[in-house]
């Protein structure tokens, strides 16, 4: 036990030591040169840039547009993803018949889609949030499809035996045994709405981090593409440790 | 004056194949089988030879290909409780929860087993605050525990019994045979056991069946113990004859199917 909180000490004080070094390495490797201050900035630089865009309220502005796009295409294709993967359950036929689509449309990368899904949706926060939604719900669909075909033969026995109906083993066994799939699709999925919403600011938007981004690169203002990268990474970082707070409720029983 | 002493479960002329690569393979062909209520029996065999078929058949788990199986006059499958050789609990509910999950899938008051529920956690010396954890707290023995409990408040006519106590240490065994024993005999139920060991099936059976590798019944044993506890019979001179008698014909069996 006390080895255990020993070691935990070690690993929280040595946690920021590689980003310090690579701070330093960065620092010292654009000091004195303009040349590598132009195509890499300089801590310093992407610093000042970071304070001039917060107290303008353009980083929140653009962080709290990508963030809502995700987060509600996250929302929404995980729900409706989890919600189909898990009731493919109730049917082999359906199931076999949907797994070449879902396979299919899993192999499509979202990039690919942007271009149709602006169209369709047109450059507003709608394809964003459209983008996020599919990059999503195939992960969900196969994650909860997965969970719920890899239940406990016993679990299922144990249904039978009582008499359950079908509907009974499916809300009392299924949904909850699959729930540990569900939450890592939930996991793969903070990443791949992130990356939904991004790429559609990328080709066309008004706003978010995704347009900061690429008006920044446009004008080699490197400092402000860091900037929008750290923005992204903290993000996901936070929606992941929520995402991390769920299954700690919700899957107590496993502590 | 006879009392005729009804039959808890009536299996007549059962048969059951597995087809595989259109290959038809009898595991239980033309068995017959009474067990009266009240009455405790094992079955003994080699592995394969169809003893989990059986209960399955007898629990409505599988369709028999013929035969008929009649349950306290009840249709097969119906008021069966059946204890597997791994528990069977619900991880992600508490022990409370599962205990309750018979009651709640046929729609009955939760507090019309809460009663029972008690007088069963005494019976089997479990404590009451063991309904707030949850199965993966629990140790081995415990959790067979509970699962016997989970099926005795399905209020089965039949229990059906696979292996139970096989994964458990010889002693937390010896304790739960005679819990189990006891509380069958209490409340008068008839129970089948499929086994591999005989002292157990000694131990804890009113008649011990041994099953061949053709799916039938080869002999029966009647067991009268004066001894009934399951922590004690097992130093008697009769325990040691009934158990030569079933080692000789458990082993001419096997040695017939040539293993």
């Amino acid at each position: 036990m006390k080895q255990a909180s020993l070691e935990n000490k070690i690993v929280w004080f040595l946690y920021p030591l590689p980003l310090l070094c690579l701070l330093t390495l960065w620092y010292f490797y654009t000091l004195d040169s303009k040349e590598h201050q132009f195509i890499f900035s300089s801590p310093a630089q992407v610093w000042q840039t970071f304070l001039r865009l917060t107290y303008s309220g353009e980083l929140l502005r653009n962080a709290a547009v990508t963030v809502f796009e995700a987060s509600i295409g996250f929302i929404l294709g995980t729900i409706s993803g989890a919600a189909l993967g898990l009731s493919l359950w109730a049917s082999r036929i359906v199931a076999r018949l949907s797994k070449p689509y879902i396979v299919a449309a899993g192999a499509i990368p979202i990039f690919a889609l942007a271009p149709i899904i602006i169209v369709w949706f047109g450059i507003g926060i709608v394809s964003k949030v459209a983008l996020a939604f599919i990059a999503t719900f195939v992960v969900a669909i196969g994650q909860a499809y997965q969970g719920a075909v890899t239940v406990e033969p016993k679990y299922l026995r144990l249904m039978q035996v009582f008499g359950a109906t079908k509907m009974q083993t499916f809300r009392t066994v299924i949904v909850p045994s699959s729930l540990i799939w569900v939450i890592n699709a939930m996991k793969l999925n903070i990443g791949l709405a992130l990356l939904g919403a991004f790429i559609g600011e990328f080709i066309s938007a008004e706003q978010g981090l995704g347009k900061m981004i690429v008006s920044a690169s446009g004008t080699y203002d490197m400092a402000t593409v860091y900037v929008g990268v750290v923005a992204l990474v903290v993000i996901s970082l936070l929606l992941t440790s929520l995402v991390d707070l769920s299954e700690r409720r919700l899957l107590r029983w496993k502590r | 004056m006879v009392t005729e002493i009804a039959d808890a479960l009536s299996v007549a002329a059962l048969s059951f194949a597995y087809v595989k690569e259109h290959k038809r393979q009898s595991i239980i062909s033309d068995l017959n089988l009474n067990v009266r209520q009240g009455e405790l029996i094992s079955i003994l065999g080699a592995s394969g030879c169809g003893k989990t078929t059986l209960l399955n058949l007898i629990a409505g788990l599988i369709e028999p290909q013929g035969g008929a199986i009649t349950i306290s006059g009840s249709k097969k499958g119906q008021a069966v409780g059946y204890i597997f050789q791994e528990d069977a609990l619900l991880p992600w509910r508490t022990v409370g929860s599962n205990l309750r999950l018979a009651a709640e899938l046929r729609h009955e008051l939760q507090d019309s087993i809460e009663a029972d529920l008690q007088e069963y956690l005494k019976s089997f010396h479990l404590t009451a605050d063991i309904v707030k954890k949850y199965p993966g707290e629990l140790s081995g023995g415990m959790r067979q525990r509970v699962s016997i409990i989970q099926s005795l408040l399905f209020k089965p006519e039949l229990i059906l019994l696979d292996e139970p106590f096989s994964a458990l240490d010889f002693y937390t065994k010896l304790r739960l045979e005679s819990e189990f024993y006891s509380l069958i005999k209490k409340q008068n139920k008839a129970a089948i056991l499929v086994t591999h060991d005989i002292d157990e099936a000694i131990a804890i059976s009113d008649r011990v069946l041994i099953m061949d590798r053709a799916g039938k019944f080869s002999n029966e044993f009647i067991v009268d113990l004066k001894e009934r506890e399951p922590e004690d019979v097992r130093g008697t001179t009769e325990f040691a004859t009934y158990f030569h008698q079933i080692w000789s014909a458990l082993k001419s069996n096997i040695a017939f199917e040539g293993i």
